[in-house]
């Protein structure tokens, strides 16, 4: 296996977007003079990810997510810098390359909407040249994996979106895939089967050493299964390294939560008070500082419980995202 | 040489594929297929029926022979409809469908997969155009053909196919540069074979410039070739006339069509045209 799973190296997207004033005359000048403006969907990414990891790739809409995973699927043709995938070029296509990747975007399909997924998956056994008793097995083991037995013989469009998405992911899995690209995998789907997918999607990188890159808004699926993050926003690359790190480094503080016995009175020389709810008060204090103030508060206050808590994964990205809007 | 060969045995299954999934779609919607054909059947009889009005109307003609002329022309016409459809779905259905991405990451060269829609679109339309003829030959109108040669027509009609296939995988490119007006344009290209290429009137009707044109259409020796067969009794010998130009053609336009849709697919990936509508 290669050192590398996947390699992107200042990797560059422009779109050339068409765009014009509102109203008839723009629209009517327009026919004669078509303005454009560039577009950075992408704009000189580098990272490496390793056989067998599995990485969230985060950032907000519009951030150039898809468009990497596209790139890297070879659906789409890079502008500048270069993508490696098991060592292919992916805009290559080559056949060695594209048997061995699967990219899963849950807001799209790939199994015929009018056709039960059992058809589906019989082109895929034909395309990807899966010997029949391999393709049974996995078919089979993925089917009760997922428990959806009796999903598979009725039309996809019948399916809900829960079950639809199971139905996917048994599809793009078919020809056991090493790299997966999971785009929004859980997109939609309710907390039960959310937190299904993911036990599922964990499962399958364990017993098949499976590189994933997963990108989601649900920091959830990320805190499950990621050890790693990469967050992109306008196209560039603003963090690389442990979900851990990520917290340390944007977000230095933690909160304590604390519920007093004679009533909350005010606590502002502890830490910043950032909620209060009756007896309930949370506190914002430096990283450095929590355990002197923790002691601080078991001393000199009548603490019924204190709760010490790192901040919510949430509001570590989207401090990231407003530190760049502000550089 | 093995490794050639377990190649093309490859590719050759996941054509099977691609026509398997068609047989299926088509399998599924069987019932609509069925009304459409109706519609076909209704249109083709509206185009026939133009012979017996220029005969009630004073028109000095040979009804049963001109009808015979008229229902080929509809009847190619309408096998020429369904291979452009289903070329021009190859993008426009998937796109609408949204699995678009997917099938232009699966692991089948392009050349394959069209050959895939192709071969399905052939079967299909062979035997919708069989049923067609019958049905308002011999049902319908009770046409007389004394000295019919089906056996060479039939002939005739599968080769063009192989270069309607090949102007019909240059037309499917037309959805993947423009998702939004794409497919409508090309009618533009299939009511171009239709005015030029004699589907209801003789070629020499036309002005020069247009006889040049149908000199290059497949359509003009499908039409001469199927109505020698019919109408005069034209064995397989006589079809080489049409024969060969088919082949010539069909031996240019699926190589040049095969390149027309690599040009689009690398245009469509590089303008990220390669989405799903909506």
């Amino acid at each position: 296996m290669s050192e590398v799973a996947v390699r992107v190296e200042d990797l560059r997207k422009v779109f050339e977007v068409p765009e014009r004033e509102a109203g008839l005359k723009a629209a009517t000048k327009s026919l004669v003079r078509r303005k454009t403006r560039e577009v950075r969907a992408v704009d000189g990414i580098s990272f490496e990810i390793a056989p067998g990891e599995i990485v969230g790739f985060l950032g907000p809409n519009g951030a150039g997510k898809t468009t990497t995973l596209k790139m890297l699927s070879g659906l789409l043709y890079v502008s500048g810098g270069e993508a490696r995938v098991l060592g292919h070029i992916p805009s290559k296509r080559e056949r060695d390359f594209l048997r061995r990747i699967s990219l899963v975007m849950g807001n799209r399909n790939q199994l015929q909407w009018d056709l039960p997924a059992l058809d589906s998956f019989e082109l895929n056994r034909a395309i990807y040249r899966i010997p029949r008793p391999d393709f049974l097995a996995l078919r089979d083991e993925l089917i009760e994996l997922l428990e959806i037995g009796d999903l598979v013989r009725k039309p996809v469009r019948q399916l809900s979106l829960g079950e639809r998405m199971k139905v996917e992911i048994v599809g793009s899995l078919l020809h056991r895939p090493q790299v997966l690209f999971l785009d929004e995998p859980t997109i939609g789907l309710d907390v039960t089967m959310q937190k299904r997918l993911r036990e599922f999607v964990a499962e399958y990188r364990q017993r098949h050493e499976a590189t994933v890159m997963l990108t989601s808004h649900y920091m959830a699926d990320v805190e499950a299964l990621c050890e790693r993050v990469i967050v992109i926003h306008h196209g560039k690359l603003l963090f690389d390294g442990d979900l851990a790190a990520l917290s340390d480094t944007v977000a230095a503080w933690k909160t304590i939560a604390i519920v007093l016995e004679n009533g909350a009175g005010d606590l502002s020389s502890y830490g910043d008070v950032i909620h209060r709810d009756g007896d309930l008060v949370t506190l914002r204090v430096p990283k450095a500082e929590t355990a002197r103030v923790t002691a601080r508060l078991l001393a000199e206050q009548e603490v019924l419980d204190l709760n010490v808590e790192d901040p919510p994964i949430e509001d570590v990205i989207e401090l990231v995202f407003a530190r760049e809007a502000v550089e | 040489m093995r490794a050639l060969v377990s190649t093309m045995r490859a590719e050759l299954i996941g054509a099977g594929g691609v026509v398997e999934r068609n047989a299926y779609l088509t399998k599924r919607y069987i019932w609509w297929d069925v009304a459409w054909f109706l519609w076909t059947v209704a249109n083709t009889l509206t185009i026939v029926f133009i012979a017996k009005g220029i005969e009630a109307t004073g028109g000095d003609l040979d009804v049963n022979r001109t009808m015979t002329t008229l229902l080929i022309g509809a009847v190619v016409w309408a096998y020429l409809g369904i291979l452009f459809e289903f070329l021009m779905e190859t993008v426009a259905w998937e796109r609408w469908e949204g699995t678009i991405e997917y099938t232009f990451m699966a692991p089948l060269s392009r050349a394959m997969h069209l050959a895939g829609q192709g071969v399905f679109a052939i079967a299909y339309g062979l035997l919708r155009a069989t049923f067609l003829f019958v049905v308002c030959a011999f049902l319908f109108f009770d046409l007389s053909m004394p000295d019919a040669q089906f056996y060479p027509a039939f002939v005739v009609l599968v080769v063009s196919s192989v270069s309607f296939i090949g102007i019909g995988m240059m037309m499917s490119v037309l959805p993947l540069i423009s998702p939004e007006k794409g497919t409508q344009l090309g009618f533009v290209a299939q009511g171009t074979l239709l005015v030029v290429s004699g589907v209801y009137y003789p070629v020499e009707v036309l002005p020069q410039w247009m006889q040049w044109i149908a000199t290059i259409s497949p359509a003009t020796y499908a039409l001469d070739g199927i109505r020698e067969a019919i109408l005069e009794g034209q064995g397989m010998t006589a079809m080489w006339d049409e024969i060969g130009p088919l082949l010539i053609i069909g031996v240019v336009s699926i190589p040049l069509g095969l390149w027309v849709f690599g040009r689009g697919e690398q245009y469509a990936k590089k303008h990220g045209k390669l989405k799903r509508s909506g």
